[in-house]
């Protein structure tokens, strides 16, 4: 990340490399579509590597770059609340989910539907949790939040999957 | 990890996938000149301003103020469109004078300035709300003379058929204008004060970039344990 900062463009490039699938997944799970995936994780890179200056070694690298990821998935979800009120019977969703395996699609849409069911804020942890792994400590940092909070959200937000997969005949 | 079968649905669920290739080189190319282009326009601008608001924005040379109060708001006006233009603020708190605006136009003008940051309107949306639903042509000439662009936010008004329409700037400042609007965040929470607040606010300003994530509504940033900004009244906006 320092070298980035010195403007070094090959060490961005590794970043990306390293990264890039990772942050693409959150992105996907969150924001439903590819395209708009591919927007808003290069629009969070963009941020990256303009604020990279402003790195700072205490905070791991992964943690600041979802920090940013998030930032510009959630301020998407929040234009797309204001653009469904708006035009509340505009064209069809064309934000279908991605499957990238046949034999799981029908699961999948069972999982995206009942993820749609949990509140925003738990439904960007849950997707960081488990995308990566990410333990409590380090999610309450990249969102701001306590640790307490997390775990509560997060427990708040599966039992919403739970009780709605259940709902569907899964789990 | 692993606990139980919804753990496991979700961890198939959230399996990373492919990053496009091109990534890094095209990141690296748009971040070049972002920020210059917006120091660009904002030089080429003359704000003028009576002690009650900001009066007339025009390409030009800026002329200090006429009077103290004047002067005073010049100033806050170039430092707000500043931050507007680098994508850091989501509103204007400055004052506009629309006195001089005859009573047609001001009325546009005002139909305009409730179009939310981030969004758009037709020009026969503006017509209706102003109750001259056939007077779509004389709302596109009132907002073509719109003394205050940017401030008052005649770029927020396209054409039916989705067009980008006319713009005292020229047009490809508006796409750029919309462009802005659309990558730019509304609310923001500050992680220290744990307050969320529109983006522009006085008390996020003072928030170290590394302080601040973005919120979709008061709502979920009140879920998480945040509290509004009583400043600038968040509440008002998502």
């Amino acid at each position: 990340m320092r070298r980035v900062a010195r403007g070094d463009g090959r060490a961005f490039t590794e970043l990306v490399e390293a990264y890039g699938p990772k942050l693409m997944a959150v992105a996907t799970r969150l924001l439903g579509s590819r395209a708009d995936a591919e927007d808003a994780v290069q629009r969070a890179l963009l941020q990256s590597y303009q604020a990279a200056r402003r790195y700072e070694p205490r905070w791991a690298v992964s943690t600041w770059l979802y920090r940013v990821l998030t930032n510009v998935c959630v301020d998407e979800l929040r234009r797309r609340g204001v653009r469904a009120a708006h035009a509340a019977s505009a064209a069809a969703e064309d934000h279908a989910p991605v499957f990238e395996t046949p034999g799981d699609a029908g699961r999948r849409i069972d999982v995206a539907r009942a993820l749609a069911k949990v509140p925003r804020e738990a439904r960007v942890l849950l997707a960081l949790h488990y995308v990566n792994g990410l333990g409590n400590a380090e999610l309450a940092r990249i969102r701001g939040i306590s640790i307490n909070t997390v775990k509560s959200q997060l427990a708040r937000g599966k039992s919403i999957l739970r009780a709605a997969l259940a709902q569907g005949g899964h789990a | 990890m692993i606990r139980d079968r919804v753990d496991q649905l979700l961890v198939d669920y959230f399996k990373p996938a492919g990053a496009p290739p091109t990534l890094a080189p095209h990141v690296m190319r748009r971040a070049e000149g972002a920020d210059r282009e917006a120091e660009a326009l904002l030089d080429r601008l003359a704000v003028s301003a009576t002690p009650q608001g900001i009066s007339l924005i025009r390409r030009g040379r800026q002329a200090p103020g006429a009077s103290g109060p004047a002067r005073r708001l010049i100033e806050r006006a170039r430092e707000e469109l500043h931050d507007y233009l680098r994508g850091q603020r989501a509103y204007f708190s400055v004052p506009v004078d629309l006195h001089e605006a005859p009573e047609f136009q001001g009325k546009v003008l005002r139909a305009a300035g409730d179009i939310p940051f981030g969004q758009a309107r037709p020009y026969a949306w503006v017509a209706k709300r102003i109750g001259h639903p056939g007077a779509v042509r004389a709302v596109g000439t009132a907002l073509g003379k719109n003394p205050v662009p940017l401030i008052v936010p005649c770029h927020r008004v396209l054409k039916s058929d989705g067009g980008v329409g006319g713009y005292i700037f020229g047009t490809r400042l508006k796409g750029w204008l919309l462009e802005i609007e659309r990558t730019t965040p509304v609310l923001e929470g500050c992680t220290s004060t744990r307050v969320v607040c529109r983006v522009g606010c006085a008390h996020l300003r003072r928030a170290k970039p590394k302080n601040r994530v973005v919120f979709a509504s008061v709502e979920d940033a009140l879920s998480v344990g945040y509290r509004a900004c009583q400043a600038c009244r968040p509440a008002q906006v998502a």
